[in-house]
C-alpha cells in the first residue's frame, strides 16, 4: 500500500517522538523551593550565678571593712565592722599644765606648788614624757653675791632628786641651764608639787629667802615648757565628765539597689576598747540611728542599765598597764529594737557618752593613765544573710552584637518567640523587665508588653526558711515581625530585674552558699520561604 | 542567613534525588525476551540475531529507576508558571522512615556484531553507564523542609549513604553455536571509571537534637565518603555546606576495572528457547587517582552564649555575640580530606529465560531475573506473550513481579522495517508514559542496523 511504505519509515521517528516529553519534562537546574513554612529553634544565652558570688559581688562593691563568711550549715554571715571612734585620755584630762613662758615663782625656801589635775583625782606618780626646765635666780635687790641649790624632792630620776646649784651677782637675774626632764619620776600625795631650795651670802649667812624684785619678778622661779607625761597614777574618785559625741558612718546599705529589705536577727556589736587604767562607766546620753530615708531611730535597748553600762579596764593592780579591755555591747532583735532599725537600713550612728570614773566609789582602787590610753568605740554588723526582700531591684546595661541576626532578612520571617528558663535555687522570685535600646540608650523596645514579669519563681520554703529544691520558670514571649525588626537592631539593652523572696516577701528565707540560678533563653523563628 | 546556607547542602541533595526520579533495576526484562533485537544481547552474550551476519548498534538508552514506597517525582517537582519548584510537603508524607532511591542508567553508544561462519560471532560496543543507590531517612526530608523546631525533644538521624558510579564500559564479546541447538557467549569488558561517589558504612551518622529546655542543639557528626572527580573540597565556613567540584576530569586508565558477561542459549526443538545469562560477573572499578576520603567526626552542643555568672554579678559582661560563638560550630561539621582509595563493584545480573512460538505470530516466553549490588538485591519475574502481525511490526506485552509491585504491566513496540531496528519497550509501560506520576519507572528505547 501506498502509505505503508511511508508509515514503516516513519514509524521509528514517531516511536522515538511519543516517548520525548517523558523525557524533557521540566529542568532541575533552576529549579527553586516551593513557598511553604518552616520553624527553627536555637538557644541564645544560658548563665548561672550562684548566690555566694552574687552577695560577695553586691555587699563588697560597697563596703571596705567586711567579710563574708560561709557557715559549716552553708548559710552565710556578713561581718561588717563600721569606722571606730576614738577618745584619747589626754583630751579628757589634763595634768600639770603651767603657764608657758611663765616662770613658776617659789616665793620661799620651801614651796608646795599645787599642780592642775581633774577633779577627784589624785596623783601619786607621774612619768615625764618629755619637758626642758629653767631656774630663774634674781639678785637684783641683794647687793651680794648668792650661792645655794634648787631642789626639786618629789622629781628624781634613777634615784636621784633633782638639784640646781647656783651662784648669782647682785644685780643680776640669772636662768639656769636647760634641764631635759625626760625620764624622771614625780612623787605625791597631794596634788602639789614641792620646790625647795637654800641661798647663802658670801660670808656663810643662810638667807630666809631671796627676796622678789620690786616689779614683782619673784626671787626664785621655775620655768616649764612642753611638760608631758606618758604615765599618771592615783586615785580617780567619783566624778562626771562629758566621754565623747561623735557619728559613725555606716555604708553597709549604700548601694544602688532599691526594694524593701528586711533581714532577720540581724546583730550589731557596739565594742568599747578601753586602756583607761580605772572605772569608767559609760553613760548613754544619745544614741541613734539614720536611716537611708534620712528619718532618725532612736535605739531602745534593754542591755544598757539605766542607760549606762561599765567599762572593762586594766587593772594596775593586776599589772595590767599598757593593756586595752574591751567591752561588748550585743544588740540583736531580743534586747533591742536593733532588727527596725537595720531594715531602715541606717546611713549614720549618732552617740553621745559621758564617762563617770569610779562609779561605785571604791577608794580602793589606785588607777593610772598613759599618754596612749584611750576609750573607742566600734560597731561590728554581723548579719546572717536570712530575711526577706520585696521588689529589691537592680539594673545592669549590656551591649548586644546580633551579628548575621542582624542581616536576616525579616521578608521570610513570620514570627518569632522567644522562651526564657529560670531554675532557681534560691527562695527569691525575680521579675524582669528587659528593655532593648539603640546606640544612644534610647528605648526600642520591650521584652514584655507592659509591666515586669516574674520569669523567675522563688524555689519552695520549708519552715525554716530554707530553699527546699529548684524551681523551673517557663516563659514565652512571642513576637511579630515588626517588633523583633526592631529589637534585632538593638545595640544595647538595659536588664531591670526585681527580686522579691518566697511568699510575696512576706517569709523570711535563708540564703545558702549554694544555691544557684540559671537563667536561659531560646528562640523560635518560624520562617515563610 | 545561616540557616538558610546550611539547607542549601540538603536542598541539593533533594535536587539530586529529584532529577534521578524513580525506577527499579535494571531488570530489562522485555529487551531480554526479544533476543531478535541487536540491543538485546546486552542481557545475554549468547544472543545474536537469526540469520544475520552483521550488526550495527546505533545508540540505546536504557533506564531503570525507583523510588521506595509511593513517591513520585510529580509530588516533588511542580511547575508554578515559568519556574520549577521543588516541593517537599506532599512526599513528607509518603515517605518510610528509611527511604531508598534506585537509578541505573545505559547508555550504549555504538556497537558492532560479526557473524564468522557458521558457529562464530564477534561483537564489540561501547556504552556509558551509572549506577547509583541511596539510602535516605525521612528526618532528612523533615529537617530540611520543616526546620527542627517541630521536632524538639527528638534525635533526628539525617545520614544518609549512597554509592554512585558511573563509568565507560568497552566490551568485546564472542560466541559459538555448537550444533543447532546451543549457543554460548562470553564478554570481557573494560570499566573506565567517570565519577564516584560512595558514603562509608561504617561512619554514616549525622545527628541533630534540639532539646525541649531552651533548643540547644546537639550535632553528632560520624561521617565519611569516597570522591572521585565529585567533590574536590567541603566549605562549611558560615555553618553552610559549599560543595566544591572536582574539576579534574579522571584519565581513562586510571580508575579502571574488568567484568564478565557469561551465557547460553538453547533451543529445545523448533517451538522451545530457553537462555539463561550471568552479567557483570567480578565487576569492580578501582578508583586509585583523584580520589579523597572526606570525615567527619564530632559532637557538638550549642548551649548559645554560655556567660559565667562571675561576669554576670562583676559587670564584666559588656556584649553579647552571637557571631562568635556560633563560629565554633564550623570545626565540628568540618570535613577531613585524605587521599584513599576505594572500589565500586558494578552490580551483578542474572538472567533466566524462555520463549515458546505458538505460531508464526504468536509467542509466550517467561523470565527471571536477579540483581545483587552493594547496597541491595532485587528478583523480579514476568510472562509475556508476542504478536507480530506485520513482518517488520510486532508489540508485546508482559506481566511481572518485582519486589515493588506485583502489578507490572509492559509492553513493546519493535519496528525491523527492512535493515532497521528500532524499539521501545517497557517493563512497566504506564509508568514509562507517567514516568512523573510514578513511583518507578523503566524504559529502552534505542535502533540497530542488522543484515
Amino acid at each position: 500500500m501506498h502509505y505503508s511504505k511511508w508509515l514503516r519509515l516513519l514509524a521509528p521517528v514517531l516511536a522515538l517522538a511519543s516517548i520525548y516529553p517523558a523525557c524533557n519534562k521540566a529542568g532541575l537546574d533552576d529549579a527553586e523551593l516551593a513557598d511553604h513554612t518552616a520553624e527553627y529553634a536555637f538557644p541564645l544565652l544560658s548563665t548561672t550565678i550562684n548566690l555566694e558570688e552574687l552577695m560577695f559581688q553586691v555587699l563588697n562593691d560597697t563596703l571596705s571593712g567586711d567579710t563574708i563568711v560561709v557557715n559549716p550549715d552553708n548559710t552565710m554571715t556578713l561581718y561588717y565592722s563600721g569606722d571606730v571612734a576614738e577618745k584619747p585620755a589626754t583630751d579628757i584630762f589634763e595634768f600639770f599644765k603651767f603657764p608657758p613662758n611663765a616662770p613658776i615663782p617659789v616665793p620661799d625656801t620651801l614651796y608646795e606648788f599645787p599642780f592642775k589635775v581633774p577633779d577627784s583625782v589624785y596623783i601619786h606618780r607621774a612619768d615625764v614624757l618629755t619637758g626642758q626646765l629653767f631656774v630663774l635666780i634674781n639678785n637684783t635687790v641683794l647687793t651680794d653675791t648668792v650661792t645655794g641649790n634648787f631642789y626639786i624632792p618629789q622629781m628624781s630620776k634613777n634615784g636621784v632628786v633633782f638639784k640646781h646649784p647656783f651662784k648669782v651677782e647682785p644685780g643680776k637675774i640669772v636662768f639656769s641651764q636647760e634641764y631635759d626632764l625626760a625620764g624622771y619620776n614625780l612623787l605625791s600625795d597631794s596634788n602639789t608639787l614641792q620646790f625647795r631650795y637654800e641661798a647663802f651670802l658670801p660670808d656663810g649667812t643662810k638667807l630666809e629667802r631671796i627676796p622678789a624684785s620690786p616689779d614683782g619678778l619673784p626671787g626664785v622661779g621655775v620655768l616649764l615648757n612642753n611638760f608631758t607625761l606618758s604615765y599618771v597614777e592615783g586615785y580617780w574618785g567619783f566624778s562626771e565628765y562629758p566621754l565623747t559625741r561623735d557619728t559613725i558612718d555606716i555604708d553597709i546599705n549604700q548601694t544602688s539597689l532599691k526594694g524593701n529589705v528586711k533581714v532577720k536577727d540581724p546583730k550589731v556589736t557596739m565594742t568599747v576598747s578601753n586602756s583607761w587604767g580605772f572605772p569608767t562607766r559609760g553613760v548613754v546620753k544619745y544614741l541613734s540611728f539614720i536611716g537611708q530615708d534620712g528619718q532618725e531611730y532612736k535605739l531602745e535597748s534593754t542591755v544598757f542599765n539605766g542607760d549606762s553600762i561599765d567599762f572593762a579596764y586594766p587593772s594596775l593592780a593586776a599589772g595590767e598597764v599598757g593593756q586595752t579591755k574591751y567591752t561588748h555591747v550585743v544588740l540583736d532583735s531580743k534586747n533591742s529594737n536593733i532588727a527596725d532599725i537595720f531594715n531602715a537600713q541606717p546611713v549614720q550612728l549618732i552617740y553621745e557618752v559621758a564617762g563617770i570614773s569610779n562609779a561605785k566609789r571604791d577608794t580602793s582602787i589606785v588607777g593610772f593613765l598613759t599618754d596612749k590610753s584611750t576609750i573607742a568605740l566600734s560597731m561590728n554588723v554581723e548579719l546572717v544573710l536570712e530575711g526577706s526582700v520585696q521588689d529589691f531591684g537592680a539594673e545592669q546595661t549590656l551591649n548586644l552584637a546580633f551579628g548575621d541576626y542582624s542581616d536576616i532578612d525579616t521578608a521570610n520571617i513570620e514570627a518569632v518567640e522567644f522562651k526564657l528558663v529560670t531554675v532557681n535555687g534560691t527562695p527569691i522570685s525575680t521579675a524582669l523587665q528587659l528593655y532593648f535600646q539603640d546606640a544612644d540608650g534610647s528605648n526600642i523596645d520591650s521584652l514584655f508588653q507592659s509591666q515586669p514579669r516574674f520569669v523567675m519563681e522563688a524555689a519552695p520554703v520549708d519552715a525554716s526558711g530554707n530553699a527546699s529544691g529548684e524551681k523551673r520558670t517557663e516563659t514565652f514571649v512571642p513576637m511579630d515581625v515588626a517588633r523583633f525588626d526592631r529589637v534585632r537592631q538593638a545595640k544595647q539593652m538595659l536588664l531591670k530585674t526585681f527580686f522579691t523572696t518566697a511568699n510575696g516577701g512576706m517569709t523570711p528565707v535563708k540564703l545558702l552558699a549554694t544555691q544557684n540560678a540559671t537563667v536561659k533563653l531560646g528562640l523560635k523563628v518560624k520562617t515563610q520561604y | 542567613m545561616r540557616i538558610h546556607s546550611y539547607c542549601s547542602y540538603i536542598f541539593l541533595f533533594f535536587a539530586w534525588i529529584t532529577d534521578i526520579r524513580t525506577a527499579h533495576a535494571q531488570q530489562e526484562l522485555m529487551l531480554h525476551q526479544q533476543a531478535q533485537l541487536w540491543h538485546a544481547t546486552a542481557t545475554n552474550p549468547a544472543f545474536f540475531p537469526t540469520d544475520k551476519k552483521i550488526a550495527i548498534g546505533l545508540p540505546s538508552y536504557g533506564l531503570d529507576a525507583a523510588h521506595s514506597g509511593n513517591i513520585t517525582y510529580n509530588d516533588l517537582v511542580r511547575t508554578e508558571g515559568d519556574r520549577t519548584v521543588i516541593d517537599l510537603g506532599k512526599a513528607i508524607d509518603k515517605l518510610e522512615p528509611a527511604n531508598e532511591v534506585y537509578y541505573d542508567k545505559r547508555f550504549e553508544t555504538v556497537s558492532l556484531g560479526l557473524r564468522l561462519g557458521k558457529q562464530w560471532y564477534v561483537q564489540a560496543g561501547h556504552a556509558l553507564r551509572l549506577n547509583a543507590t541511596v539510602n535516605y531517612p525521612k528526618a532528612l526530608a523533615e529537617l530540611f523542609w520543616n526546620g527542627n523546631a517541630p521536632y524538639i525533644g527528638q534525635t533526628l538521624n539525617v545520614g544518609f549513604s549512597t554509592t554512585t558510579f558511573d563509568w565507560h564500559e568497552l566490551s568485546m564479546g564472542l560466541g559459538r553455536r555448537f550444533g543447532e541447538t546451543l549457543t554460548l557467549g562470553v564478554r570481557a569488558k573494560f570499566l573506565s571509571g567517570i565519577s564516584s561517589l560512595k558514603t562509608d558504612d561504617s561512619h554514616r551518622l549525622i545527628s541533630v537534637y534540639t532539646d525541649p529546655d531552651i533548643y540547644q542543639l546537639t550535632l553528632n557528626s560520624d561521617y565519611a565518603f569516597y570522591s572521585s572527580k565529585t567533590i574536590s573540597a567541603i566549605d562549611t565556613s558560615g555553618l553552610g555546606y559549599d560543595l566544591q567540584r572536582n574539576a579534574t576530569e579522571n584519565g581513562f586508565a586510571d580508575n579502571s576495572g574488568w567484568a564478565f558477561d557469561l551465557g547460553a542459549q538453547l533451543h529445545l526443538g523448533k517451538r522451545l528457547t530457553v537462555d539463561v545469562s550471568v552479567l557483570d560477573l567480578g565487576g569492580s572499578i578501582a578508583w586509585k587517582k583523584n580520589t579523597n576520603y572526606f570525615q567527619s567526626k564530632g559532637t557538638f552542643t550549642y548551649n548559645g552564649i554560655e556567660i559565667p555568672g562571675t561576669d554576670i554579678i562583676n559587670g564584666t559582661v559588656d556584649s553579647l555575640d552571637f557571631d562568635a560563638a556560633l563560629d565554633s560550630l564550623n570545626d565540628v561539621l568540618q570535613f577531613e580530606k585524605s587521599a584513599s582509595e576505594f572500589s565500586s563493584d558494578v552490580p551483578t545480573r542474572i538472567f533466566v529465560g524462555a520463549t515458546f512460538k505458538l505460531t508464526e505470530r504468536w509467542s509466550v516466553g517467561g523470565v527471571l531475573h536477579h540483581q545483587k549490588s552493594e547496597r541491595r538485591g532485587a528478583t523480579s519475574v514476568g510472562v509475556n506473550a508476542q504478536w507480530a502481525p506485520l513482518r517488520w511490526l510486532s508489540v508485546g506485552a508482559m506481566y511481572s513481579v518485582n519486589d515493588q509491585s506485583a502489578a507490572n504491566f509492559g509492553l513493546s513496540i519493535v519496528l525491523k522495517p527492512g535493515p532497521i531496528q528500532v524499539y521501545v519497550l517497557s517493563d512497566n509501560a504506564l509508568n514509562a508514559v507517567t514516568p512523573y506520576g510514578s513511583p518507578a519507572v523503566n524504559f529502552r528505547f534505542g535502533g540497530a542496523l542488522v543484515f
